[in-house]
């Protein structure tokens, strides 16, 4: 058997260690809880020859691995989050043994402390605006249009193009004001492209809000009400998700 | 830990993402993964260390797919050049540089690994020198 690791995903507090019953990570392995200062680590083992330096190095470069265990990832994070607050790791955190999670563990407590006090009771959602504004509609050459006429036509499709996306853009800042509003923090991230999200149109805005629980329904109304105010942009809400892009340590 | 319903939130019937670990009506889409497994989440140094040039050149083309490089420079947007994993305290890094443009033109002129979809445009391209710093 290849030499083994142990693969950290998340840290969390409070949790019932028997609550990881029957959880499953990478490669199918049972999830399991190294606890240090109050604090759970969530981990399992993975062989090194895949994510070992060497492993990584080869495995990062391919897409399909990297779905795989970024998907896999995300899915012990996601059941941690249910259970207990969590701070996720960022992909491939792994040591040689639970020794040295813990050590670690011990070492950034208070720090993770620190995190899990800022994200505990709150969830992440994702919010994307989206535009049609900025693609070209095929239009007609009038029959017989001289070629003045057909720069001019394109002029006019340019222009209205960007009006629409400059339109949209400040439609997204309303909607992002309103729904910031509700949330306790929230952080900007750069627009995705349509092959890897499936969404069609232009995004124009891509944010996350970190919002209480307490708070879900107020926040997922917010967004329902931001959609059906501008029909002219598509809202696109994912939620709720892990802590993910409030779970930095502090000097991160 | 309620679980909060979200089939009125997404309005075009897109599908709501919930957190249940076993009945997600569907997949979140692979872009708000990778963003978020790759460049969020709390970093602490493992025993296994993952060379900084590879991280870095794995964002770069994870840039690459999650958005195109022309619309990343349009709009201004270069987070991989602000993460704190890469910045700090590095040696050496105009030769790391160097390479990664190297490795990055490898990557778009197609000879990198990937999928078919997420390559195509990236062959019709050779642009290395607007991913460096």
């Amino acid at each position: 058997m290849a030499e083994q690791g142990r693969y950290l995903y998340a840290v969390c507090r409070s949790l019932d260690i028997a609550a990881l019953d029957g959880l499953r990570g990478l490669g199918d392995r049972p999830v399991e809880g190294v606890e240090s200062d109050g604090l759970v680590g969530l981990v399992s083992a993975v062989d090194l020859d895949e994510y070992g330096e060497d492993g990584l190095r080869r495995n990062l470069e391919r897409l399909d691995w990297l779905e795989t265990a970024a998907r896999g990832h995300d899915a012990v994070v996601q059941a941690a989050a249910l259970l207990a607050p969590t701070a996720p790791m960022r992909l491939a955190t792994i040591f040689r043994d639970d020794d040295g999670v813990r050590r670690r563990l011990g070492e950034q407590a208070a720090r993770i402390h620190t995190v899990l006090d800022r994200v505990e009771g709150h969830e992440e959602w994702s919010v994307k605006v989206l535009t049609h504004a900025a693609e070209s509609r095929p239009e007609p050459v009038g029959a017989g249009g001289s070629g003045a006429d057909y720069l001019r036509q394109r002029k006019q499709e340019q222009e209205s193009r960007d009006t629409g996306l400059r339109d949209a853009h400040l439609v997204a800042e309303r909607v992002h004001d309103a729904l910031a509003a509700l949330a306790v923090a929230t952080r900007r991230l750069a627009p995705q492209d349509s092959r890897l999200t499936g969404l069609s149109g232009t995004m124009v805005h891509n944010a996350a809000y970190l919002v209480p629980r307490l708070r879900s329904d107020e926040f997922a109304t917010a967004v329902g009400r931001a959609a059906t105010d501008n029909l002219d942009v598509h809202v696109d809400a994912r939620g709720p998700w892990p802590p993910y892009s409030f779970a930095m340590l502090d000097d991160q | 830990m309620s679980q909060t319903g979200t089939g009125g939130v997404v309005p075009s019937g897109g599908g709501g993402y919930t957190a249940a670990y076993s009945d997600r009506p569907q997949p979140a889409n692979l872009a708000d993964i990778l963003e978020r497994v790759l460049d969020k989440g709390i970093i602490i140094a493992g025993d296994i260390r993952v060379n900084l040039l590879d991280i870095e050149l794995l964002t770069v083309k994870i840039r690459l797919l999650v958005v195109s490089v022309d619309k990343a420079e349009e709009m201004g947007i270069d987070w991989w050049r602000h993460d704190p994993m890469l910045t700090v305290k590095e040696r050496g890094l105009a030769e790391e540089n160097d390479e990664l443009r190297r490795r990055v033109e490898e990557l778009e002129s197609g000879s990198g690994s990937g999928r078919s979809s997420g390559q195509k445009r990236s062959a019709s391209r050779s642009r290395g020198s607007s991913s460096g710093g």
